[in-house]
């Protein structure tokens, strides 16, 4: 295991490099000035331009802007933001917090909605609560994320009045309080319920799929001609089994939900990595954006990398190449 | 002697009718009351669609300030949104422009992914590898996140470029799936035979291969559509994808991003929200009923 991980971890570097290259063409095909985010996106004399760019060395060698963009990004410069006047990485470091928050409480709801619908739905197969639930996964699995965002704040937020419908956090809070995480909290939830719920169809369609082939094995005959109550063998015997395999799409979320965050964040005006993306492209603030793309390929390469060591940990077949 | 030469005929009809795949899979298709409903809504949806001209006597496009924000009902069926633009109208004129770039972005996305799949499936070895790191590599990026930087970089060029830069990052998973299909598909003995009697390989894979995977891109191309669907919506929900003068279901949506339009006006939202949603679902029950009459092991 210790050797397949590292020849994972090992294969990674070349991919690495191919995808900052990648990036760092984008970034030269952005509007303004990606590398360095000095330019003043807004002014468009040809001058002040000229100037800037002499300056900043934009008019180098393509390989000498990559070289010292790399070394620049390996010791964690991504140049400044021209809109919020302070350095990319701290500006990232200011809004990173709710995103994460916000991925951790949507898997938290997926994972619980998922587990116990997918252990209901397993359990009663062809029933009409099955079919209930059958539809529901359809319906989740139909609606696009911004669709049912904005269905749960018209319902959630406007006529019930349950959460707010905007922000991370209300005014007048003071962080480090019991109020500001409650505050905080409440804001997270519906865009964190819609991010999750939607995720949830797939999970519970597995479980369930899963919790149904695996009533007809041999060990659960075993099980049951020993005596075993019916919820011991589903919640022990079968579960422990059925659950292995969700655990291996864990990596796979951290893609799914990069997607979804950039959009729910946005219907929701949740200051997290996602918005700070769409507000950066749309305010010609290319340094911020071109950091925040490196940022989230490096994620999902990493989502995937877990994706292959879980799935090596559970089946050791994989680990054989 | 005649009637029995008949009979015997028809016999061996149903016969040779019983082993047509094609014709067993369109028999369980038929027989999936879930699937012909959703291939009636989305052929109905189409034609509405592409007949709008004739369907509505308003311009899509055309800037009302008289009538901005009109509800449901009287001159405007479903009332206006807050240029005073006819939503029914929008309705339609979107449904042609979402489904159209739906349709297009599919067929490029399965033509891509079966061309490298196939080659990929075919020959084997490094060919394989090559390809399939390629695929692996581009697979590594975020789509979403990709796709929206690159429309903003193109975002003058209008509908075409949105089309390319979908189809350009969205072929992996087809040419991934091609690619197995094509690797079990082609240790057939058919296969063999057909290289045998000096068969190039462009025309083992499309005169031999290709049609037996057939069955799977099918599949594929369905789920795909849907797919493709959402991310012109979402692309243009968010403002990055068709131009916003263009009527598009996403495009109407974007008015929803404002929190009173949400809140007072749901007649602007509530029209094209649905007609995505009712889209999609049905696409998923054709692809869903497709892949249960392919599926020999299906009980119906």
């Amino acid at each position: 295991m210790l050797i397949y991980t590292l020849r994972r971890i090992i294969i990674m570097i070349p991919i690495l490099v191919m995808i900052s290259i990648v990036v760092f063409s984008l970034a030269l095909a952005m509007p303004g000035d990606a590398l360095s985010g000095q330019i003043d996106p807004q002014n468009s004399n040809p001058e002040y331009i000229a100037e800037m760019r002499e300056r900043l060395g934009l008019n180098d060698p393509v390989h000498v802007q990559y070289a010292r963009w790399a070394t620049n990004i390996l010791q964690w410069d991504f140049g400044r933001s021209f809109n919020h006047k302070m350095p990319v990485t701290d500006l990232i470091g200011q809004r990173l917090p709710n995103t994460i928050l916000l991925s951790v409480m949507s898997m938290i709801i997926t994972y619980i909605l998922a587990f116990f619908m997918g252990r209901y739905a397993g359990r009663n197969p062809y029933t009409i609560g099955d079919y209930g639930i059958q539809g529901l996964n359809y319906l989740m699995l139909a609606i696009p994320s911004f669709v049912a965002a904005i269905f749960a704040i018209f319902f959630f937020s406007f006529q019930l009045g349950w959460f707010p419908a905007t922000g991370s956090i209300g005014s007048g809070v003071t962080p480090g309080t019991m109020d500001y995480w409650v505050s905080k909290i409440r804001h997270t939830a519906l865009p964190a319920l819609v991010l999750g719920a939607l995720t949830t169809a797939s999970y519970t369609q597995f479980l369930r799929n899963d919790i149904i082939e695996s009533a007809q094995k041999d060990y659960v005959r075993t099980a049951r001609a020993k005596g075993t109550s019916e919820n011991q063998i589903y919640n022990k015997h079968i579960l422990r089994n059925s659950i292995i395999p969700i655990v291996t799409l864990f990596g796979f979320d951290i893609a799914s939900i990069i997607g979804g965050s950039v959009i729910i964040e946005t219907v929701f005006g949740f200051p997290g990595i996602g918005e700070l993306f769409v507000s950066s492209i749309n305010n010609r603030d290319s340094s911020v954006v071109l950091a925040i793309t490196l940022m989230l390929s490096v994620a999902t390469l990493i989502g995937n990398l877990i994706a292959d060591l879980v799935y090596g940990l559970v089946d050791p077949r994989i680990r054989v190449e | 002697m005649e009637t029995l030469d008949n009979q015997s005929t028809q016999e061996l009809k149903k016969i040779a009718k019983k082993q047509s795949p094609w014709a067993i899979a369109r028999r369980k298709l038929f027989q999936n009351k879930l699937a012909m409903i959703s291939l009636a809504f989305l052929v109905i949806v189409t034609i509405l669609s592409f007949l709008a001209p004739w369907i509505t006597p308003f311009d899509p496009t055309r800037v009302d300030i008289m009538n901005r924000n009109v509800p449901p009902g009287g001159d405007f069926m479903l009332g206006t949104d807050v240029a005073g633009r006819d939503i029914w109208t929008l309705l339609l004129y979107g449904g042609r422009t979402s489904l159209t770039i739906g349709f297009v972005c599919m067929f490029l996305v399965v033509s891509f992914g079966t061309i490298i799949g196939s080659i990929s499936g075919y020959y084997g070895g490094w060919v394989d590898a090559v390809l399939m790191r390629f695929t692996d590599f581009v697979m590594n990026f975020p789509f979403l996140v990709f796709v929206i930087v690159l429309a903003s970089i193109f975002r003058e060029a209008g509908i075409w470029a949105l089309i390319i830069v979908i189809s350009v990052l969205g072929w992996t998973g087809a040419a991934r799936v091609v690619r197995s299909k094509t690797m079990s598909e082609k240790e057939n003995e058919y296969v063999m035979a057909a290289i045998s009697i000096g068969g190039s390989p462009f025309k083992v894979i499309r005169k031999h291969l290709l049609p037996n995977v057939m069955t799977t891109i099918i599949v594929q191309a369905t789920l795909l559509l849907a797919v493709m669907i959402v991310a012109e919506t979402a692309l243009s929900f968010l403002g990055f994808g068709v131009p916003s003068g263009t009527p598009s279901w996403g495009n109407m949506m974007q008015e929803a991003r404002q929190p009173h339009v949400i809140r007072s006006m749901w007649w602007i939202w509530v029209p094209p929200a649905m007609a995505i949603t009712l889209t999609i679902l049905s696409i998923n029950f054709i692809g869903e009923g497709i892949k249960d009459a392919f599926n020999p092991k299906s009980a119906r």
